[in-house]
């Protein structure tokens, strides 16, 4: 990737990373919560998802290019980085860290969950349902990474938003920023709960 | 100012020291007489006063970079238990013992706490900070500029280049080539000026080029650090929003580059 | 025929005028400085930029700041060159500000100007309290624009070792030596222009950066060139004391409001007002150091008994205070701890500027042909005292005079220093070769260079600052013979091939003797008070016997010879010098 054109490519990797990647992780998370509901309103929401027209296509650019490019380039910033916490210990020294931290850890994580999922049906035709969910998380330790995989992703997201919002220009002065800092949160917060009770549902 | 054995107060100061770019470093520690209102400069003159490591070691004085020691020329950063900052404004009152002094090593390192911060001047070079005007004859007066807008381009003005907000920054490292904040922050600067923005679209340029704005990760530590005071992040976010425009105008074309 | 090249010293705003203007005139520059440029000790200059631009409707014009400016000398200064200076003050502020200095402004968005010392007029141009960094910045930039385009070479961290003069003694370049490597070269240089700043570490603290030893100046005087009016060190009224270095605060402190006073009998007492009606606070330095220093020295009447008076801004508007002098506020804040917005500040005279310096003709061309001086390391523009705020503009006035003037001496040349043989440069370079080694041989004595240093600048401000008595002098310069011995036995306490600050240091420390030298004898022999030089027994001006210039010659015994030379007094007649009545 040639240096002169860096400047682009990071605004690529701020921008999917919010579209498709962040949208398509807020309607999975409430697809995903659609299971509280009980199995048969999630099945049929899933079925709803695997009956879309072109899937595939949909699927490969609205998931698989984007979410690559952005997490190995994503990997490729996080190790760039020499982290000084020891140093500043101020918030947004923190959420720089964790950004990089759960960045790396989900690149882990989602490689695992799309192991587990969508190639299950690719591989062994199995068909993607609450069961096949339900079957992963009755693991307590399997729970515990799931959990801690979507709690990861929705602040990786909450924060990336933040980002998005400095480096594309458009919250400039310290107020702006810190007030976009607790909306973020607050969206972290909400997105965590609809996240954590929709994977607390498959365990029935 | 005397302990309870009676004894003068003391200061014991540890130095990371290194005797040239490619030498090991070592700690040395020192013990020097307290007086009130002693800075880490003055610190370091009674050292090389009587160059003697506590346990009684005969050892060379220690080298570090200082000029005007009223924390405005920028040479005397260095990191002082733990945070880097300038030396000349770093009371030893205000200080927890021992003082613990490192050399910035985010720069090459000349010998001890002598750091080389040509990179710096370099990127201002790129960077095109300087109003481009037609030469120094007598051409009448300058531009009117607002108050308001001149006091906060004036503290954008203030940066001394003392490499402070390089070293605090985690993206400024030997894996990436990020110029840092402070030649951003300087870019603002002349892109503000009437008659500087008359090549503003140069400069968005030049920093959204290799090393540039892209390379900032938003840890927000420069604005932590910044002995002056200068809104760095306020100017990267500034840059950012310019730089956006200025894509799209690059992209698409624009009769308006400079307006 | 080769390329001609100028070589420029130091790299302050003298230097980069000079720099600028000849890199205009598309002559080929070489820029030494110690230090990079941008940490130069213009940084250190607070309040601002004389220059009669008159938008005030107070009437100002160049010649009542030619008035001021030499009354405020006390006569001392050639007036040509005064005249001149001022005359181009107006042009030099407008420059600045297209260069986009952040000059301070009025509501209708032109330059603001305050008030300073030793005039009834708002004349100083101002960037908050930091005016001569941002002059400096501004400087800086545009040389840093002409090394982008190829006309100009930089080496900083490189010290001046020496003129390189050739068999009829005209300069044809220098030898330095890089402080890192410490390689010593000799650079071939059609012209060379000295801008190396003052010599006030010789006084041990003082509101000078660390690199003001003088040394640079010190070797040109040592191989031939006249300094004049050596004696002439300004006392600033206003300084913080401390431990490592006396931190200045501007004489805009007072030229926006601030008043200086003490406790007598219980209450405050503005003594400046009282006793100056008319200027109050904004006596010309020289004055105003010796009302503070009798208050707490004679009279025994600084605060807490302690050597300190009172500069009090608490009355002031804060915000205005923040917009007006947040540098020095802040300065004072981080130093000393306490908010001048609430407290009134605690200051004492400290030693600030020489006037006195390298002898110029009116081209600004040293007594060696082809080494030109510009800037404080020159003496030509403030006689006995400057006044505040002349210092930037007598700086970059004198860049302005010296580049084009190197250019144009350069042209006439009929043969450049590309062509010369090389047998002089490296002899040059031998010759500084074995002093260096000299001087790394060092290593068994038992003198420290610092504390060595700390002794010349105990004495120094003890005898030779506001109130000098020739007793007292004598005995300096005998004491500088002693310190010129002891130099020999310095242990340097370090071998190192590598950036040795120590070496560099002791070799400063000797040029600094030869230099103290010449203030000492200078002041010596000035049997009669002006300006900043004051000899309680000699407490009057004596026109008839010294309205002169002091000219030092070096000698190898570092006492100088001092012989006198008529000052140019054709265009105001000296009269009497006494701010305590109206306008002068």
């Amino acid at each position: 990737m040639a240096k002169e054109q860096e400047f682009y490519w990071r605004r690529l990797h701020s921008l999917l990373g919010l579209i498709p990647i962040g949208l398509f992780l807020t309607v999975h998370l409430f697809i995903n919560f659609s299971a509280t509901k009980g199995a048969e309103t999630f099945n049929k929401f899933s079925e709803g998802m695997e009956s879309l027209p072109f899937l595939g296509i949909i699927e490969w650019v609205v998931i698989y290019i984007p979410l690559l490019f952005h997490a190995i380039y994503g990997v490729y910033i996080a190790f760039t980085a020499k982290p000084n916490l020891n140093r500043f210990g101020t918030t947004r020294n923190w959420f720089f860290v964790l950004q990089r931290f759960t960045g790396i850890f989900l690149v882990i994580f989602i490689a695992w969950h799309i192991w587990q999922t969508r190639l299950q049906k690719t591989i062994a035709d199995a068909t993607i349902d609450y069961n096949l969910m339900s079957d992963v998380v009755t693991s307590t330790g399997m729970l515990i990474f799931y959990i801690v995989g979507i709690i990861a992703a929705t602040f990786h997201l909450s924060n990336g938003l933040w980002s998005f919002l400095v480096s594309w220009g458009i919250t400039q002065s310290p107020k702006s920023q810190k007030v976009v800092t607790w909306i973020t949160m607050i969206i972290f917060v909400l997105l965590s709960v609809v996240g954590v009770m929709a994977i607390l549902a498959f365990r029935g | 100012m005397h302990t309870n054995h009676g004894r003068s107060k003391t200061i014991v100061v540890k130095i990371k020291r290194q005797d040239g770019p490619d030498a090991t470093p070592r700690w040395e520690e020192f013990e020097v007489p307290y007086r009130p209102n002693m800075n880490v400069i003055s610190v370091l003159m009674k050292v090389r006063e009587n160059p003697v490591t506590r346990d009684g070691k005969k050892t060379t004085p220690v080298a570090w970079n200082m000029n005007c020691l009223e924390e405005v020329c920028g040479a005397c950063s260095m990191v002082i238990n733990g945070r880097p900052r300038q030396s000349c404004s770093a009371l030893v009152d205000q200080l927890t013992q021992p003082l613990s002094l490192e050399p910035m090593s985010t720069f090459p390192i000349v010998r001890d706490l002598q750091v080389d911060r040509s990179r710096m001047f370099d990127s201002l070079k790129k960077v095109k900070a300087w109003v481009p005007i037609d030469g120094s004859y007598d051409l009448g007066e300058g531009p009117r500029l607002p108050e308001r807008k001149r006091e906060w381009a004036y503290e954008l003005s203030k940066c001394m280049t003392c490499g402070v907000c390089l070293e605090s920054c985690p993206n400024v490292n030997d894996h990436s080539s990020f110029m840092g904040p402070a030649p951003l922050s300087q870019a603002r600067l002349f892109n503000t000026h009437p008659t500087g923005a008359m090549i503003k679209d140069e400069r968005l340029n030049a920093i959204m080029g290799d090393g540039g704005l892209a390379n900032c990760g938003n840890s927000q530590n420069c604005v932590q650090a910044c002995p002056k005071g200068i809104p760095l992040t306020t100017s990267i976010a500034s840059l950012n929003r310019a730089a956006t425009v200025q894509m799209f105008k690059n992209f698409f074309g624009s009769d308006h580059m400079v307006d | 025929m080769a390329k001609s090249k100028l070589l420029v010293v130091g790299g302050g705003l003298a230097g980069l005028m000079t720099t600028m203007k000849a890199a205009e005139m598309g002559t080929e520059v070489e820029l030494f400085s110690l230090v990079p440029v941008k940490r130069s000790h213009s940084v250190c200059a607070q309040g601002g930029m004389n220059g009669a631009v008159n938008t005030k409707g107070e009437g100002d014009s160049p010649w009542i700041h030619f008035d001021d400016t030499v009354y405020g000398g006390d006569f001392l200064a050639n007036q040509p060159p005064v005249k001149a200076m001022c005359e181009a003050a107006p042009g030099i502020i407008h420059l600045l500000d297209r260069m986009g200095v952040m000059f301070n402004r009025t509501p209708e968005g032109l330059l603001d100007f305050r008030r300073f010392g030793g005039t009834m007029h708002h004349r100083t141009a101002f960037a908050g309290a930091t005016t001569g960094q941002q002059l400096l910045y501004a400087l800086d930039e545009q040389v840093r624009k002409w090394e982008v385009e190829g006309l100009v070479t930089k080496f900083e961290g490189w010290e001046f070792l020496g003129l390189v003069i050739d068999e009829d003694g005209v300069c044809k370049g220098i030898k330095a030596q890089n402080l890192s490597t410490h390689e010593i070269r000799a650079f071939r240089g059609d012209a060379v222009v000295m801008a190396t700043g003052g010599p006030g570490i010789i006084f041990g603290k003082s509101t000078n950066s660390m690199i003001n030893t003088g040394s640079a100046a010190s070797i040109v005087y040592q191989q031939g060139a006249k300094y004049g009016n050596g004696e002439m060190i300004q006392i600033h009224p206003t300084a913080i004391p401390g431990d490592d270095k006396l931190r200045l605060m501007s004489e805009s402190a007072r030229g926006e409001g601030g008043r200086i006073w003490t406790y007598k009998d219980g209450k405050p007492w503005y003594f400046l007002e009282e006793k100056y009606p008319a200027y109050g606070n904004l006596v010309p330095r020289d004055v105003a150091t010796r009302e503070i220093f009798d208050v707490c020295i004679n009279q025994k009447l600084g605060i807490n008994g302690e050597n300190v008076v009172y500069l009090d801004l608490s009355h002031k508007d804060p915000h205005e205070l923040d917009v007006k002098l947040g540098g020095i506020i802040e300065i004072y804040q981080k130093f000393v701890g306490d908010d001048p917005h609430k407290v009134p500040m605690k200051i004492f005279p400290a030693v600030h500027y020489s006037m006195g310096g390298l002898w110029v003709d009116y081209e600004q061309q040293t007594s060696i042909p082809g080494c030109f001086a510009a800037g404080e390391c020159d003496y030509s523009q403030h006689g006995g005292n400057r006044l505040g705020a002349n210092s930037l503009l007598s700086a970059i006035y004198g860049g302005t005079v010296a580049g084009p003037n190197a250019v144009k001496y350069i042209k006439g040349l009929d043969k450049h220093v590309e062509d010369l043989p090389s047998k002089m440069y490296d002899e040059a370079v031998r010759e500084e070769q074995a002093k260096w080694d000299e001087v790394l041989k060092m290593d068994s004595g038992n003198e420290n260079a610092y504390l060595l240093h700390k002794e010349l600048g105990e004495i120094m401000t003890k005898n030779v600052t506001v109130v000098r008595y020739n007793k007292d002098l004598q005995h300096t310069l005998d004491k500088l013979a002693e310190f010129k011995e002891r130099w020999n036995n310095i242990n340097i306490n370090d071998t190192a091939k590598w950036s040795n600050q120590g070496v560099q240091f002791t070799r400063q420390l000797r040029n600094m003797f030869a230099l103290a030298n010449v203030i000492t004898k200078g002041a010596l022999l000035r049997n009669e008070s002006r300006g900043a030089h004051y000899k309680p027994d000699f407490p009057e001006r004596d026109d008839e016997n010294f309205l002169k210039t002091t000219i030092a010659k070096f000698t190898p015994s570092f006492e100088p010879e001092i012989t006198y030379e008529a000052v140019d007094c054709s265009m105001i007649k000296p009269r009497k010098r006494d701010y305590t009545g109206g306008a002068h």
